[in-house]
């Protein structure tokens, strides 16, 4: 079994994928689907796999280039790594590499090649497609349809891994459905969305023979350097008056601000996390009672709810519990921050459960907000139930 | 502290009788009302309209400073039915205006530049 080193996408996988497998990102244009490809190769290099890169849309330099883009340096793996160029025969240039593609149109040449590493690799490897689609243009849809039939048989025999980046142009529509359905074990697609206000790009799992984890799609965005992050367009922090909400949002974010006059919130706090591959930005909401249009604003479409309290204040629950019903919280993925433990008078987390009608489902977690302690536990503990693989 | 309010709601007055404007309110910075010539049976929600006047101008100073675009002098808001208008008038206070549809900003502009500047005397 080898990961593919996205987040989340090994849970759905149910922890990766298995020897012998197949595996394909299907990525509708427009959207950066090829990074996904990349990071699993590069997750496996890192992890000392031996690994195949089939060029077929640039030369080993650009590719080394482009890796580098995201903060991957491919050059301090190069003895494990094998690129098949199946690029310069394309533009006439030489190569320096040991497996060449004469003819990268012909896929009878490609098909040679490809047999001769795959039976010339000592141990179980990833081969990966830098892109199918380029050698589909190439070698025309069915041809390349029979190969890659042939490759997986073969991945199969040997027990390697492949992995396929692929862009869904408009080919014949037999053929894409033939890709979706029939011809790898897992297929991952990757598309964008318009939904409402927020556009996003998401993946989400077609299909993958060894898991039955049930499909749910994911929002994720690409980062330079770094690559692929789940994203959360919003997290909201709310709860009352004096509770250290602001302070919460700075001690979480990379970046912050806050709209805050004379010690009080007045509009919003903002902030952005990227922390262990998510990446989520974060809205303060004011605590006070005046400010309620504003919080009831901030909070829609919000993915998942902070109730941030004074752990010393218990007269403030109740502005706590309503705080819930503004901001709709109720069915939304929360996480209640019981801060200000420093205090000698604060309540301890299970006892301010007492105060709250709230199900055990939902976590009440110890902080120390100025002092950034647990802000990052109560962190993973929101996006993971937001991202919860069902 | 009651002298403090005759002047500002002074300062208010002499604001109202500049053509165009209907009326006029203080606000602290955080959003309380500190006083205002709304006609009374507007005064329950002149303490919603107060806060929303703080978030507003807050947000504006907000994203222009951020951007290093410097403190914006005013926010100028238009609807279907006028003008408001919200200024700092110190580090306490905000002063905001309601105006009629058809007023000319012009002379409004400076009346209000100049009651902005004699609040943060007096605040
Ligand atoms: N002792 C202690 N003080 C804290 C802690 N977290 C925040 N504070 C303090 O609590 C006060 C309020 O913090 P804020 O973060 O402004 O609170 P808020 O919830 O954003 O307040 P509003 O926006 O006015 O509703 C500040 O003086 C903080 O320094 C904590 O964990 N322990
Ligand atoms: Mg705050």
């Amino acid at each position: 079994m080898i990961e593919t080193g996205i987040i989340k996408l090994d849970d759905y996988l149910m922890g990766g994928i298995p020897n012998g497998k197949s595996l394909i990102y299907y990525t509708h244009p427009g959207v950066e689907g090829n990074v996904f490809g990349m990071q699993t190769l590069y997750h496996n290099l890192a992890a000392g796999m031996k690994c195949v890169f089939v060029a077929s849309s640039s030369d080993p330099t650009m590719i080394i280039d482009t890796f580098k883009e995201f903060g991957w340096n491919l050059e301090t793996y190069r003895e494990n790594l094998i690129i098949v160029d199946a690029y310069s025969g394309l533009v006439g240039a030489t190569s320096n590499e040991k497996y060449i593609v004469g003819d990268p149109e012909n896929i009878d040449s490609l098909n040679e090649t490809i047999e001769k590493v795959i039976e010339e690799l000592d141990d179980k490897s990833v081969i990966m497609f830098e892109s199918l689609s380029t050698i589909m243009d190439l070698c025309g849809e069915q041809k390349t349809l029979d190969a890659i039939k042939n490759w997986n048989t073969y991945g199969m025999l040997y027990e390697h891994v492949l992995i396929y980046n692929f862009t869904a142009w408009p080919y014949e529509p037999e053929t894409l459905e033939h890709i979706k359905h029939n011809l790898f074990d897992a297929v991952i697609t990757i598309g964008g969305i318009a939904e409402r206000v927020i556009f996003g790009q998401y993946f989400g799992v077609l299909k993958a023979e060894w898991s039955d984890v049930k499909l749910k799609s994911m929002l994720f965005r690409v980062l330079r350097p770094g690559g692929i992050r789940i994203y959360i367009p919003k997290i909201v922090v709310t709860g009352p008056f004096d509770a250290g909400k602001s302070t919460f949002v700075h001690a979480l974010s990379t970046r912050a601000v806050s709209v805050d006059r004379i010690g009080t919130t007045v509009a919003l706090d903002h902030g952005h996390v990227d922390y262990k591959g998510f990446s989520a930005d974060i809205f303060g909401t004011p605590g006070q009672e005046r400010f309620d249009p504003i919080i009831k604003m901030l909070s829609g479409e919000a993915m998942g709810i902070f109730l941030v309290v004074d752990s010393t204040n218990t007269k403030d629950f109740v502005r706590a519990k309503q705080m819930l019903e503004i901001t709709k919280a109720y069915g939304l993925p929360l996480v209640i921050i019981a801060n200000k433990q420093d205090k000698s008078d604060a309540l301890k987390p299970e006892e301010i459960r007492k105060h709250f009608n709230i199900p055990d489902s939902v976590k009440i977690l110890p902080a120390i907000a100025d002092k950034g302690v647990g802000v990052f536990e109560a962190f993973e503990s929101l996006v993971n139930k937001i991202t919860e693989v069902a | 502290m009651t002298d403090t309010i005759n002047m500002l709601n002074k300062i208010l007055d002499d604001t109202k009788k500049v053509g165009g404007v209907e009326s006029a309110v203080i606000v602290s910075r955080d959003g309380l009302l500190i006083t205002s010539n709304f006609p009374s049976s507007d005064s329950t929600r002149a303490e919603t309209f107060a806060a929303m006047s703080a978030t507003m101008l807050g947000a504006a100073e907000t994203a222009t400073t951020e951007l290093g675009k410097g403190t914006p002098d005013r926010v100028i808001v238009e609807s279907e039915h006028g003008k408001l208008i919200a200024t700092g008038a110190g580090p306490k206070a905000l002063l905001v205006v309601l105006t009629k549809l058809d007023a000319g900003l012009g002379l409004i502009l400076v009346e209000l530049e100049k009651a902005a500047e004699k609040i943060k005397k007096i605040l």
